[in-house]
């Protein structure tokens, strides 16, 4: 794939690796759009290489998703090295505009019932209900066996239909 | 039990709110394209690590080696005798250690001889 290529396929998956790079980083615009940054760089630095043996899409998720967990470990460890108090502190997340409340207000119900469950739990169903991917897909990129993924499935669906009943949302 | 299309549309939902947050692709894959390199170091971390791994075992076959070598000091074994045996030699023990003879008496090692006290 050249780069003229290779910068189409980005440009059309976009949104939709903003959205799960969003999922991988607890719904942070912000980290999700640096480590789409990184991602990129990796992608055209070519350390790492799409080598066709699963779709552009599955791939490029499974490489988010390792960017986002190297990332998590490696402020964890800054965190745990430097003094914390030095660190700037990060502007709030501007608000999303209040055209429709009650949808954004249904989303929010959505984004805290999804913050309970596991992570695993969390990445399987966005990647089925969000990104309309297979649980076999799911678990390619999940990096799991499709057992596993099956199970995280079904119980994160279970604990998410509580959740969402208990906010009384249904 | 909530059903699968149910969720569907919640997500869809999450989806479009999502998608108001969304950074123009331009803006970041220039962004991306701006920054540094990634760094080598993942390429020359299994060096670093090999390296300090063979220097580790080296010093520490080193220091086996060392620890069973046997030093000019060190007394052999056919030679070596317990410290306390000393205690061992109790008085009179000379006369118990030998075999005597019929007719002699062990007193007559004890009492000394014309050739003996002649010197």
């Amino acid at each position: 794939m050249d780069d003229v290529e290779l910068r189409r396929q980005l440009e059309r998956m976009h949104a939709e690796c903003f959205g799960w790079a969003m999922a991988c980083c607890g719904r942070d615009s912000d980290d999700a759009e640096e480590i789409l940054q990184t991602v990129y760089l990796k992608v055209l630095d070519g350390h790492a290489h799409y080598d066709g043996r699963s779709s552009f899409r599955t791939w490029m998720f499974g490489v988010i998703r390792r960017t986002a967990a190297s990332q998590r470990r490696t402020s964890w460890l800054r965190g745990l090295l430097l003094d914390r108090d030095g660190e700037s502190v990060r502007p709030e997340a501007p608000s999303p505009p209040d055209a429709n409340v009650e949808s954004d207000s249904r989303s929010q119900t959505l984004r805290n019932a999804l913050a309970q469950l596991a992570a695993r739990q969390q990445q399987v169903l966005q990647l089925v209900f969000y990104h309309d991917l297979t649980v076999d897909e799911a678990a390619a990129v999940m990096g799991t066996s499709v057992g596993s993924a099956r199970t995280h499935y079904a119980r994160g669906k279970a604990r998410l239909a509580t959740l969402l009943g208990d906010a009384g949302d249904l | 039990m909530m059903d699968d299309s149910e969720l569907r549309q919640r997500f869809e939902r999450l989806r479009n709110a999502d998608r108001d947050r969304v950074p123009a692709f331009v803006q970041t894959y220039e962004r991306a394209r701006a920054r540094q390199p990634l760094r080598v170091t993942p390429r020359i971390r299994p060096f670093v690590i090999g390296a300090a791994a063979a220097v580790l075992l080296v010093t520490v076959w080193m220091a086996r080696a060392r620890s069973f070598s046997h030093s000019e000091t060190t007394p052999a074994i056919a030679t070596w005798r317990a410290p306390t045996d000393v205690l061992l030699d109790t008085p009179g023990s000379e006369l118990l250690g030998a075999m005597p003879a019929l007719g002699a008496s062990v007193l007559d090692k004890m009492i000394p001889t014309h050739s003996m006290r002649g010197t």
